[in-house]
């Protein structure tokens, strides 16, 4: 019976290099590649303006049976941990209440931008032509599973150990109306996913995974660790023994296009516009959640940005590749005011929209509003005086009748919604780098906070139709709003949110929102 | 006291409150400067803190000057300018076990550099591997 090419092709490869003797992992790998596998004429669903070449390689030289060694020890160590010790000490229970509210927003959040890693990475495996490059990739495929379970699992151990557990156990249900999740599809989902599969590696591996898992994966264990959290160092530390791989994944789709004609057309704007997607969510929430959701601080967020995003990923990945034409990202000095003020202007419309939440926020102190005008001078003037005069007006209080989205509507401060990144801004009260623009199509108005989104969004358009909250819920009362979009306890009228965690403090239910009559409207209609 | 300048906190990340924010916002620092360094992060484990503690600010201590190493609560931050190289053959001699470069991944955390494998080393480099320098094949003896 005649054999067929591809059987053919394998049998004359194997009488040529035959099987090492030895299993050592690095010579197994070495005889695999001399198989050539020819993936020159690949054919994919998921197409890219750049040519990758089939030569690039897998830079830690991996074979199944050590990732999966590799992975079950990572595994074993993690859960030993979480199971034995962490259990018995009670460490849920040791994490300061306002840390554990923050956890319910990165760990939850982090889960689905895992998630549509899966995908992402698939696209990348079946849109490269190296054999060790499609190696590297399936690798993360299999990683980005792994992490996503990791997320569900420390939100599961949050929930059935710790303290308040809603918020931890089921965010999800609340993504219609949470304010903070459309930008976060934004920009771990879409930014992933969608697109030319080379623009979906630099925002993934190359900036997402290469610059901000840094801050959010590596940094966020500092701030838990001050603030009594031992499970989630032992966890996203553990998730980022495999992100080193995935950077080196961004770097090789780069190797792979370096010479490519398209990467001196296309990839500075690329690159620009991936950077600009990514700080334009990460930079504002993970300095809200890091200093207005610990109680010990480690450092202020702009000192962790200038470090881990500006200093090292700017000077050591981009830096470093200035003579292949790369260049330093032209959106750099409006993210560098955004990574000093932006998520100071975040937490005053997160605390103003808190009952659309699943997590419980607290106005700072006195004593940290001394921490914050002496790192951030004339932060008092703008936000320090009017948390004091939100505090006055009772807004902890569920009989105050007062809710702070009130004092924006009072002041004339309307809250608009980015189009392109989904995050909110206030151009009339804010520090960091937003200002309004208000742009038509197709009988439609769309604001946008920044020149960088506003130039994405005119060169697709169709790409970015996703309803913001003004929009979808206009005209309907803000009670009525929170029961359909599950935003209730499970007694069936306690909201998820709250604007305080101290424990002793009555919780507010749907009917003391009710009382208030808060309508939603749409800015852009006033306009 | 002069402080490493490839420490956690050095050069701007001494000043605080107006002087900080000067330096931070001067013209000169609206774009990113290219860097040498390479930053490398260790989840604490019984092998890394061995790798750390005796060999890295041990035996190696003099073979890198520029190497820094700090303790930030759940992980070792190290950073360094050119390389730093792990030999996991003298991991496994120090630990008295095998120890492969692969056992030495599941506790490496984060990388900024160019990081790689080639028999049982681990290095991370500010070369550009692959651009500038090729990355090698393992060969056999």
């Amino acid at each position: 019976m005649a054999i067929s090419t591809a059987t053919k092709a394998a049998t004359d490869a194997l009488a040529v290099n035959r099987a090492p003797v030895s299993v050592g992992a690095q010579e197994v790998h070495r005889w695999m590649q001399s198989f050539t596998w020819d993936f020159d004429k690949n054919r994919t669903k998921y197409s890219t303006k750049y040519k990758m070449a089939n030569d690039t390689k897998e830079q830690f030289k991996l074979i199944a049976k050590e990732y999966a060694r590799m992975e079950s020890v990572k595994d074993e160590r993690q859960f030993g941990s979480l199971q034995d010790v962490l259990t018995r000490v009670d460490a849920a229970n040791r994490v300061h209440p306002k840390w554990n509210e923050s956890m319910k927003v990165i760990s939850n959040f982090l889960e689905v931008g895992e998630y549509n890693a899966i995908a992402a990475t698939g696209m990348l495996w079946d849109s490269a032509t190296a054999p060790e490059q499609k190696n590297g990739y399936l690798g993360q495929v299999l990683d980005e599973i792994r992490h996503t379970n990791q997320c569900g699992y420390i939100n599961y151990y949050f929930a059935k150990q710790g303290q308040d557990a809603a918020g931890h156990n089921d965010a999800r249900r609340t993504r219609a109306i949470g304010p903070l999740w459309k930008g976060m599809k934004r920009v771990f989902s879409d930014g992933f996913i969608s697109g030319d599969a080379v623009e979906c590696s630099i925002n993934l591996q190359l900036v997402g995974e290469a610059c901000f898992t840094n801050p959010l994966i590596v940094a966020v264990t500092e701030w838990a660790s001050a603030n009594g959290d031992e499970m989630t160092p032992t966890v996203f530390l553990s998730i980022e023994t495999d992100e080193l791989r995935h950077m080196a994944n961004g770097y090789q789709t780069v190797v792979s296009i370096a010479n490519d004609e398209a990467a001196s057309k296309y990839l500075n704007t690329d690159l620009n516009n991936a950077f600009w997607t990514q700080q334009k969510y990460f930079t504002p929430v993970l300095g809200m959640m890091f200093e207005y959701g610990s109680h010990f601080k480690v450092e202020p967020w702009v000192k962790t940005w200038n470090r881990w995003v500006y200093e090292d990923w700017g000077g050591i990945w981009i830096g470093r590749l200035g003579k292949y034409g790369v260049e330093s990202p032209a959106s750099l000095r409006d993210a560098k005011k955004d990574a000093y003020w932006a998520h100071h202007d975040l937490f005053l419309i997160a605390y103003a929209l808190w009952p659309t939440g699943f997590f419980r926020l607290t106005l700072p102190t006195a004593e940290e509003a001394e921490w914050y005008e002496a790192n951030y001078p004339g932060w008092y003037d703008m936000y320090g005086k009017v948390y004091e005069e939100w505090r006055a007006r009772g807004c902890e209080d569920p009989d105050s009748g007062f809710l702070p989205l009130q004092w924006f509507i009072e002041n004339n401060h309307p809250i608009y919604i980015d189009r392109v990144s989904q995050v909110p801004f206030c151009p009339s009260y804010c520090k960091g780098a937003s200002t309004l623009r208000v742009l038509e199509f197709n009988g439609k108005k769309h604001s946008f906070s920044d020149p960088w989104g506003e130039r994405m969004w005119l060169s697709e358009p169709e790409r970015y139709e996703c309803q913001n909250i003004f929009e979808q819920y206009e005209g309907r009362e803000l009670s009525e709003v929170i029961a359909e979009g599950h935003g209730l306890r499970s007694d069936g009228k306690t909201l998820i949110s709250q604007p305080h965690t101290n424990k002793n403090g009555r919780l507010w239910t749907l009917d003391d929102i009710k009382k208030i009559g808060c309508v939603f409207s749409d800015p852009l209609k006033a306009l | 006291m002069s402080i490493n300048s490839n420490a956690y906190n050095a050069g701007i990340m001494q000043k605080t409150g107006k002087a900080f924010a000067d330096e931070y916002f001067a013209e000169e620092n609206q774009v990113v400067h290219e860097s040498d360094t390479v930053v490398l992060v260790l989840k604490k484990s019984d092998e890394l803190n061995t790798v750390v503690e005796e060999i890295l600010l041990g035996s190696h201590k003099d073979q890198n000057s520029t190497l820094v190493v700090e303790d930030r609560a759940g992980f070792w931050w190290l950073k360094a300018t050119g390389k730093i190289e792990i030999d996991c053959v003298e991991v496994s001699e120090l630990l008295g076990k095998h120890y492969s470069v692969y056992d030495l991944l599941v506790d490496v955390s984060s990388t900024i550099g160019r990081a790689y494998t080639l028999g049982e080393t681990f290095t991370i480099t500010s070369e550009l591997m692959g651009l500038d320098v090729k990355l090698k094949d393992f060969e056999t003896a």
